[in-house]
């Protein structure tokens, strides 16, 4: 645990204080907490945090725009939400602009501390919920890209059979281990597979902000 | 209802101006008529009288129909009597010579204003009324019919009919659009209360639970409660607004997302999934029975997960009990868990869905809905 580095960023004074007391008894090195959105984007560069813990709903600008600031400034650094009430299009939005982790507010102290953990290890953390989302976002984008496969724009990313398996299996709440025991799997390859779905999810989505990007002359 | 036609602002307010503005209109035609005609009269000076108390009575309508509280049966009969008086002596003004020349009748198309004031504050019906009694004393008088007389009427009693048809029309307007303004004067309400639950009770329940949680006793039990209520707050505040048309469809997930507690997880996609609503709700019940299961066999928690294939619509049931293996299903059933699963299974063949059921020991049960779109 020692020497990484995290930055909390939440609107909610009791929450910052309370989590970074429960990070700095762990053993991180909270190097910074704020309250906004836009002050976490400034001092990201000078702080030089490993881990960003970021609550998604800031009263000044929202979690995408912090997580691309975020990343514009300090490329490296890795992102795990937390979110109060699951507003699922924010989530969703939040990881395909680069978040590598989510986890619910009511989640336990145990639970955050390893997904903190997991995060600063360049894991993804996954709840139930955020496969569940990832999974439909697939479908969706493989139902709205069908119809112009001809036309523009970069064809949708698609998971192949076993990345499909190994999400259902996260989003019905079961660990990597018991994942990896039931597929056969080593606990890696699990981790592995989720890694790609997140990974084909940003790139694409990525591509695709480029290319809305050139096609509005907004390119500079 | 009615109390919304003379509702301030309402649709109906143009449509009296209008009624005022056609009978100055009119009696400025009846003003050049007169003028023209006035020779031809067997007593010219009275119908230059008559032509002065049209212009008073114009005046009256006017601005007794202008105030919302004066729209009553009163004004609207006296206007009705006034116009008739007027219209019967018309004949003994212009004389027989004057008539039998089918010369226009001395109020031509001011008649019109009352059969229109009868329409808007009415309806078709009340506009035919007065149409039907003024065409009805214009033919009776002259005692011989024209053509002209005729088609007088016969406009008239047209007239009344659509202006009274159009003016239902605005009140009913006028009706949805209030019903609309407060909707969402009332959803937005509901926005900002979910704001406010969300950015201070949440975020508070939320932090005792995760700070109490791993104490022991009363205050980690208390802790368990505070997350309990917040997940039940937070369901609360997401639900989404007033029921839709019985028809419309559904989306699934405002249906399951009642499920969901600190002890079931719930994921979805982050798009509806839209689904008829007796499919929807008889999706949503059986889920809810394989929970009930789960909550009864299972052992302490539970995962649901909805998943849209476009052709078809998948909700899953896990639990996290000790499961069973595919040979012991005897015991399984002794234990009282298949009469429910046939239960799942009949309400899905309902839909003409599916339902698979399968336990591996140390992974819990799981239950497969699955309801193909037509």
């Amino acid at each position: 645990m020692s020497g990484v580095r995290v930055m909390v960023v939440d609107d909610h004074p009791m929450w910052r204080e309370g989590v970074a007391r429960d990070l700095t008894e762990a053993g991180y090195h909270v190097v910074a907490s704020c309250g906004q959105g836009r002050q976490a984007v400034r001092v990201v560069a000078a702080t030089v945090p490993d881990v960003v813990v970021l609550d998604l709903q800031l009263p000044d600008i929202s979690g995408v725009e912090v997580i691309r600031g975020l990343r514009a400034a300090r490329p490296e650094v890795r992102v795990l939400m937390l979110s109060a009430s699951g507003e699922q299009q924010d989530v969703l939005d939040a990881v395909k602009a680069g978040a590598t982790g989510y986890l619910l507010k009511s989640a336990a102290l145990a639970e955050f501390l390893e997904a903190v953990r997991r995060t600063a290890a360049g894991e993804p953390v996954f709840t139930p919920g955020l496969a569940g989302l990832v999974l439909g976002e697939y479908r969706r984008l493989a139902a709205v890209g069908q119809p112009r496969s001809t036309g523009r724009g970069s064809p949708p990313p698609r998971l192949t059979e076993r990345e499909t398996e190994v999400l259902r299996l996260v989003a019905k709440g079961m660990s990597y281990k018991q994942i990896a025991e039931r597929l056969g799997l080593s606990h890696r390859t699990v981790q592995n597979h989720v890694q790609h779905t997140l990974n084909k999810l940003q790139l694409h989505n990525r591509v695709e902000l480029t290319r809305y990007a050139i096609e509005r002359g907004l390119d500079d | 209802m009615v109390a919304h036609v003379s509702a301030p602002g309402g649709f109906e307010v143009p449509l009296w101006r209008a009624v005022a503005v056609y009978r100055v209109a009119s009696l400025a035609y009846v003003c050049v008529v007169v003028a023209r005609d006035a020779g031809r009269y067997a007593h010219p000076l009275v119908a230059g009288a008559l032509v002065l108390l049209m212009a008073v009575w114009t005046a009256v309508t006017a601005i007794g129909y202008a105030v919302p509280a004066r729209r009553g049966w009163p004004l609207l009969l006296a206007d009705l009597a006034v116009v008739l008086a007027i219209l019967l002596v018309t004949p003994v003004v212009m004389g027989r010579a004057a008539l039998a020349a089918d010369l226009p009748t001395l109020s031509v198309a001011w008649l019109g204003g009352p059969v229109l004031a009868w329409a808007v504050s009415g309806g078709r019906r009340r506009g035919a009324t007065a149409a039907l009694v003024l065409g009805a004393a214009d033919l009776a008088t002259r005692g011989l019919l024209t053509p002209s007389a005729l088609n007088g009427a016969i406009l008239m009693l047209l007239a009344g009919v659509v202006v009274g048809h159009v003016a239902r029309l605005a009140v009913t307007a006028g009706e949805r659009l209030q019903r609309a303004v407060e909707l969402e004067a009332a959803t937005r309400e509901r926005e900002r209360l979910a704001r406010d639950i969300h950015d201070s009770v949440l975020q508070v329940l939320a932090l005792v639970q995760r700070r109490g949680e791993h104490l022991d006793g009363t205050a980690g039990e208390l802790a368990r409660l505070a997350g309990e209520q917040e997940a039940a707050l937070r369901a609360l505040i997401s639900d989404a607004g007033p029921a839709p048309a019985t028809d419309a469809p559904v989306d699934l997930r405002g249906l399951l997302g009642r499920y969901a507690s600190a002890t079931v997880s719930l994921s979805t996609p982050a798009t509806p999934v839209p689904l008829p609503p007796v499919v929807a709700r008889e999706l949503a019940a059986a889920a809810g029975a394989a929970l009930d299961n789960a909550a009864r066999h299972g052992g302490g928690r539970a995962w649901v997960l909805l998943e849209d294939e476009g052709s078809a619509v998948t909700v899953s049931i896990r639990d996290s009990g000790p499961g069973f293996a595919p040979d012991r299903l005897a015991e399984a059933a002794a234990q009282g868990r298949l009469g429910v699963a046939q239960a799942i299974r009949g309400r899905m063949a309902d839909l003409g869905g599916t339902a698979r059921i399968s336990s591996t020991p140390g992974s819990g049960t799981e239950v497969e809905l699955t309801v193909p779109r037509r």
